[in-house]
């Protein structure tokens, strides 16, 4: 005996208008607990490593951190301000583009997508350029006060520094150029940046007077801050 | 049945294919494995514009049918130090061919009569095309441009691909038409391009007000360290690893070694006299020449390629033509007499000239017939000179017609009688470094009679 053809569609009608008119039944709460209660994760370590190899930057996004961190500057307003004074800094943005490896589509030169000797010769000719003017208008002898102070923000005592008195100066730093404090960085990083202040210092207060047209804590600074503006961290990403 | 009697077939049709081709003197043995060059160099040498072969390669001293030989008429023939007058008609005076061996040259091809045994001339050079953004990628890379664009590689960047990845720099181009397309090739192959080793210099260039060298140095050393403290704490190394190589790299640019290799004023105390560097049409290439040289003998490049300009006469300023040939042959012999004295940096006892490959082309050449305003215009016919250990010297290659400089058939290539083309140049040379051709070339067969047998 066969079933009428219209009973499978009739028992369907049925079955979603139940479940459609039934009472909704309150959600269960389930409670939160330590990951380490559940079996079997009583020692699961968090990998935290990277997964995917450092990138390079596209360059755009490089010369934009320039002109934000050392002025908030347009484009020629900070290539004017790096040939003040001498054109021995400086040249012009459009000079250091193909070093720099930005793609011109004149030429059908794709962008360069890692770096090389010559780009990161370009990175040190602008981040010295950016580097001494900034050192210049903040800690010169017309130096800004400091709420106007763009990139060192700080108070530079006249009697030499601690490691810990460098620390506080170069965590402000830190922060500008590689956008977190230095306390989750390598724990060398600071002893070396402060090695380095200490040797361009002492270099510096050495050297007459007449050779540079800086103080040694100026020049030192400076130093420190190439060390930054350079560092692979502000390139890679 | 029937798919078995196919494949039967495939196979005896694919062994006859093989065999002719193996048999035929002027392609290539698909079964020969080029052995790879691993510490040659190469000098790529564009001549911008479409040179005039008539006044050196393919020397041309009757008139016939559309061929105006040079003349004093339109030549400053005064300027051309091999230029020995012939009797042409009773107005001018054309020249009077020299001969070297088994080869023939014009008057410009100047100092470089004299290696006339180590020069392979191709004539004859099918260019299908007088356009010159064409005619330069299509002798650069052996593709026509396909809408203004490069569909292939440039040779210079394939052998930095193949043999230089591991070089400082694996290719330089000082305004070659390099090309770098698609993503088979290693990212290092990326030509560094420059204008000028000027552009360079400026690059390196530091003023001493704030910081000096020294204090620069340090910040160098503690980047270093910082990138190789990335690297350890990085899931891939590549990158921080390349960082911290560059940074000493750059180092090495700053002083030591590497200084003088970048200081225009060093490169111009070496290499060359001070008129070469003062020459009217190439004195500032004599400077990449020159950047070409040091760079070989220290081992930093695999590839140099430059460009000589100003060959586009198509008025009066033809006059001149055969002087900027006259000063780019001098020049490349300059590049021969420097190389030839100077050791391979990592082959003790050897020459440098015995591992350095040289190939010079132009955009193609310029009418047989003078135009009214006394210059040549763009014709579809081209040279390449190949100065190579690899090729067989003193040697000619490919052929034109005598009424009208058009390419005449060169032989049997495996897709049938046809004159040479620029793809064929650019096989045989990718062959002669032991570079498998069809790795990077679509078309051009290897010509192997232009390759020693060794």
């Amino acid at each position: 005996m066969r079933a009428p053809a219209s009973l499978p569609f009739l028992a369907a009608l049925a079955f979603a208008n139940a479940g459609c008119s039934r009472p909704a039944e309150p959600q269960a709460s389930v409670q939160e607990v330590p990951v380490t209660s559940i079996p079997g994760h009583e020692s699961l370590a968090e990998d935290t490593s990277r997964k995917v190899e450092p990138r390079l930057l596209p360059q755009e996004a490089l010369i934009r951190s320039y002109l934000t961190i050392f002025g908030d500057l347009s484009p020629l307003a900070m290539q004017a301000r790096l040939r003040t004074g001498s054109t021995a800094l400086f040249d012009t943005w459009t000079d250091y583009l193909g070093a720099l490896g930005v793609p011109n589509y004149e030429a059908d030169t794709p962008r360069t997508g890692q770096t090389n000797a010559l780009m990161l010769a370009a990175f040190e000719r602008i981040g010295v350029a950016l580097c001494d003017k900034a050192a210049a208008a903040d800690l010169g002898k017309t130096a800004a006060p400091l709420a106007q102070r763009k990139v060192f923000r700080f108070e530079v005592p006249t009697a030499p520094m601690s490691e810990a008195e460098f620390g506080v100066r170069f965590d402000s730093l830190h922060r500008t150029f590689l956008s977190y404090p230095v306390a989750l960085a390598p724990a060398d990083r600071t002893p070396r940046f402060f090695a380095l202040y200490k040797d361009v210092l002492a270099r510096h207060g050495a050297a007459p007077s007449s050779a540079f047209t800086a103080t040694p804590t100026q020049a030192a600074w400076a130093a420190v801050c190439y060390g930054l503006v350079r560092h692979p961290e502000f390139h890679l990403y | 049945m029937l798919r078995d009697d196919r494949r039967g077939f495939l196979k005896l049709f694919g062994a006859g294919a093989l065999g002719a081709l193996a048999g035929n003197p002027l392609t290539h043995a698909l079964a020969a494995e080029p052995t790879a060059a691993t510490d040659d160099f190469f000098v790529f040498v564009h001549c911008a514009g479409g040179w005039d072969v008539t006044l050196w390669s393919d020397p041309r001293t009757e008139a016939t049918n559309i061929v105006d030989p040079p003349s004093t008429e339109f030549v400053d023939a005064d300027a051309l130090r091999l230029w020995e007058d012939a009797t042409l008609d009773a107005n001018a005076k054309t020249f009077a061919p020299i001969v070297r061996g088994n080869l023939r040259f014009g008057p410009a091809i100047g100092d470089l009569a004299a290696f006339a045994d180590r020069l392979t001339l191709v004539n004859g050079v099918a260019m299908n095309t007088v356009s010159h953004p064409d005619g330069t990628a299509y002798a650069a890379t052996g593709r026509h441009l396909a809408g203004g664009r490069s569909v292939a590689s440039s040779a210079d960047v394939c052998l930095a691909d193949a043999l230089g990845t591991s070089q400082l720099f694996p290719s330089v181009s000082f305004r070659y038409p390099s090309a770098y397309v698609g993503s088979m090739h290693d990212p290092r192959a990326l030509p560094l391009r420059v204008d000028a080793v000027g552009t360079i210099a400026r690059s390196l260039a530091r003023a001493n007000t704030t910081t000096n060298a020294a204090d620069r140095d340090a910040v160098n050393v503690l980047l270093s360290q910082e990138a190789l403290a990335l690297r350890a704490a990085s899931h891939g190394t590549t990158a921080a690893n390349g960082y911290a190589v560059q940074v000493e790299t750059l180092r090495k640019m700053f002083g030591g070694s590497l200084g003088p290799l970048f200081d225009v004023t060093a490169l111009k105390a070496a290499n060359f006299s001070a008129a070469t560097y003062a020459g009217r049409f190439q004195g500032a290439t004599a400077v990449n020449v020159s950047f070409a040289i040091e760079a070989m003998k220290r081992n930093l490049v695999r590839s140099v390629a430059l460009t000589c300009g100003g060959f586009d006469t198509h008025g009066t300023n033809y006059r001149t033509h055969g002087q900027n040939l006259q000063e780019t042959f001098d020049l490349i012999a300059g590049l021969l007499r420097a190389i030839d004295q100077a050791p391979h940096p990592t082959r003790l006892g050897a020459k440098l000239a015995d591992h350095v490959h040289v190939l010079v082309t132009s955009d193609f050449c310029r009418t047989p017939g003078i135009n009214a305003t006394g210059g040549r215009d763009h014709y579809p016919n081209n040279t390449a000179l190949i100065i190579s250990p690899k090729f067989l010297g003193g040697t000619t290659f490919g052929s034109t017609r005598t009424s009208d400089l058009l390419p005449q058939n060169a032989g049997t290539f495996s897709d049938g009688v046809r004159p040479v083309g620029p793809p064929d140049v650019l096989a045989t040379l990718l062959q002669a470094a032991g570079v498998d051709p069809r790795r990077y070339l679509r078309d051009g067969d290897v010509v192997r009679a232009l390759l020693r047998s060794t």
